[in-house]
């Protein structure tokens, strides 16, 4: 038992001797560990509620799932100049080009297809880059698990809708949430108008 | 005649209502200590069955109820199946000396109702004994299992059990001679008279005796910072690596009937049992009795969430080299205080 670490003390000096044995007697270090732990014990938890409670809001810098834009008067920006198609690394992006002169665009060449393949999108976001006319945006959808592939390929109608987070509503907060699971699939319900908290705060 | 018959039909009753607490008591403590561990650690712990979690354990019943009883082709099928009723029983048999209250009258009838079974005049001995049997259910699980990393947990276990009582028997001198009794009850009653009767606080030595005797009943408990006999990073599990189901059930049973033992023993012993600390709080003393255990069963968890664990010689050292010594000088202390 020559090793062992509680008998083996090098006393440097009486005082740090007699220190040592009072700690050890009064358990110091014990009292000390016992109250960082209970220090934890009584603090909040850091744990996200997500799905069930609570979900994140991004950031507006966040790269999400794609939108089209439309200008304020409703017409589709996009000019389907394809600059995007040649600006994305993983060509995950058609784009069919189609002459339309009833004022659906903001000119007369709209896209006829515009559709993204989110399995291959690496979401840098280039496209947004390279768009003259800022119709594509990555947006702050993250909620793209799904059973079947065939549903990761977003065509132009369901990138148009507008968002699910209201524009005017700044990222890195946490609003309440429900969860919820039909035979269609699932679904996260986001109350935005409840907010929880800033992200980063929480963080500590 | 008459008056036997009923005698017999309550203690027939309270035998009933201790073994059903008994038994479903370690259902709420699994669930608190999973939720203490969460909290520390800074995680919510169990929160998906039920509200907060709070049915997680009935799942986990249900779960152990459901697995297959494995039992080694080369275990010792005898003894595999007698190991756990064998640690069980005695965690259970202690509970017929430990009073939870002194008495009450019942309405109408007029009759006083004692909340202990037994008021042995030898209680405590008969305590350490029952309980020390607990350890050959642990020896035999580890033997009969024929797995290397079983039979060493019972080895451990031994060591360390055999170890510790001696400490925890000092530790059990000190306070018959704080006491002057054997009894549980009078043990109690020696401490009547809020904060500063209690043996706790018989200074200097009551503070000694106290931390010797919970040190001592952590080891005895195989909790953390002493739960070599099931260390997981070494050992895998321990004793009961090769239990599953319910035979797996009933070691945690008993493991934690056994912690809830040592609070009461503690709490019986040195704070005074359901003595009311202050004197002024209306409080029945049943109460106070379930709120100190309560107290101490929290600080185990705290502790195994705080603390790791001590290595082997470490924790042979601490019980032969310091407890057993400083035992010895505390009868010395304490029997010239007495005098």
């Amino acid at each position: 038992m020559r090793d062992s670490r509680i008998e083996t003390v090098k006393v440097k000096s009486l005082e740090s001797g007699v220190r040592w044995i009072l700690k050890r007697t009064f358990f110091v270090d014990f009292i000390k560990g016992l109250m960082v732990t209970l220090g934890y014990n009584l603090s909040k938890g850091v744990t996200l509620r997500y799905p069930d409670e609570e979900k994140w809001i991004p950031y507006r810098r966040f790269r999400g799932v794609h939108t089209l834009n439309r200008d304020l008067d409703g017409r589709e920006l996009c000019v389907a100049c394809e600059l995007c198609v040649k600006a994305c690394p993983t060509r995950c992006i058609t784009v069919v080009p189609m002459e339309d002169s009833t004022g659906k665009g903001i000119s007369d060449r709209v896209a006829g297809v515009w559709k993204v393949d989110l399995v291959r999108c690496l979401f840098c976001g280039y496209c947004e880059d390279a768009c003259p006319t800022t119709a594509v945006r990555l947006g702050r959808g993250y909620e793209r698990a799904c059973f079947d592939l065939s549903s990761a390929v977003l065509d132009k109608e369901k990138l148009l809708l507008p968002e699910e987070v209201p524009p005017d509503l700044d990222g890195g907060v946490i609003v309440a949430a429900s969860f919820e699971r039909t035979g269609a699939g699932m679904k996260v319900n986001a109350d935005f108008t409840k907010l929880k908290g800033d992200w980063l705060k929480m963080q500590g | 005649m008459f008056e036997t018959t009923v005698e017999v039909i309550i203690i027939c009753i309270k035998v009933g209502v201790a073994g059903m607490v008994l038994f479903s008591l370690p259902i709420p403590l699994t669930w608190v200590e999973r939720k203490v561990a969460g909290h520390i650690q800074v995680r919510l712990g169990p929160f998906r069955v039920g509200p907060h979690g709070i049915l997680q354990p009935v799942a986990d019943m249900v779960k152990m109820l459901l697995k297959e009883d494995v039992i080694p082709t080369k275990a010792d099928k005898w003894l595999f199946m007698l190991a756990p009723i064998m640690t069980m029983v005695p965690a259970f048999a202690v509970f017929v000396a430990i009073p939870v209250g002194d008495k009450f009258t019942l309405p109408f009838i007029g009759k006083d109702i004692t909340l202990y079974m037994s008021d042995m005049n030898v209680a405590v001995v008969y305590i350490l004994a029952v309980s020390g049997l607990s350890i050959y259910g642990i020896i035999f699980g580890g033997w009969a299992s024929n797995s290397k990393y079983a039979v060493m947990g019972g080895l451990r276990s031994a060591a360390q059990m055999i170890s510790y009582e001696v400490a925890m028997s000092f530790a059990a001198v000190g306070v018959v001679m704080l006491s002057n009794s054997l009894s549980l009850v009078e043990i109690v009653k020696s401490q009547s008279g809020g904060l500063f009767h209690w043996n706790f606080l018989y200074l200097p030595v009551g503070p000694v005796w106290f931390m010797i005797f919970f040190i001592a009943g952590l080891a005895e408990v195989n909790r953390i910072p002493f739960d070599l006999p099931e260390d997981e990073g070494s050992l895998a599990a321990g004793y009961h690596v090769e239990y599953s189901g319910m035979r797996f059930a009933f070691f945690m049973l008993a493991e934690y009937i056994a912690m809830v033992t040592i609070s009461v023993l503690a709490v019986i012993f040195f704070l005074g049992g359901w003595d009311d600390p202050t004197g002024v709080i209306p409080l029945p003393p049943i109460l106070w009795f379930v709120g100190k255990v309560a107290a101490f069963i929290y600080l185990f968890m705290w502790i195994r969430f705080t603390l790791p664990r001590y290595r082997y010689d470490q924790l042979m050292t601490i019980g032969w080299k310091i407890l057993i010594p400083v035992s010895l000088v505390c009868v010395l202390v304490t029997g010239l205080m007495r005098i």
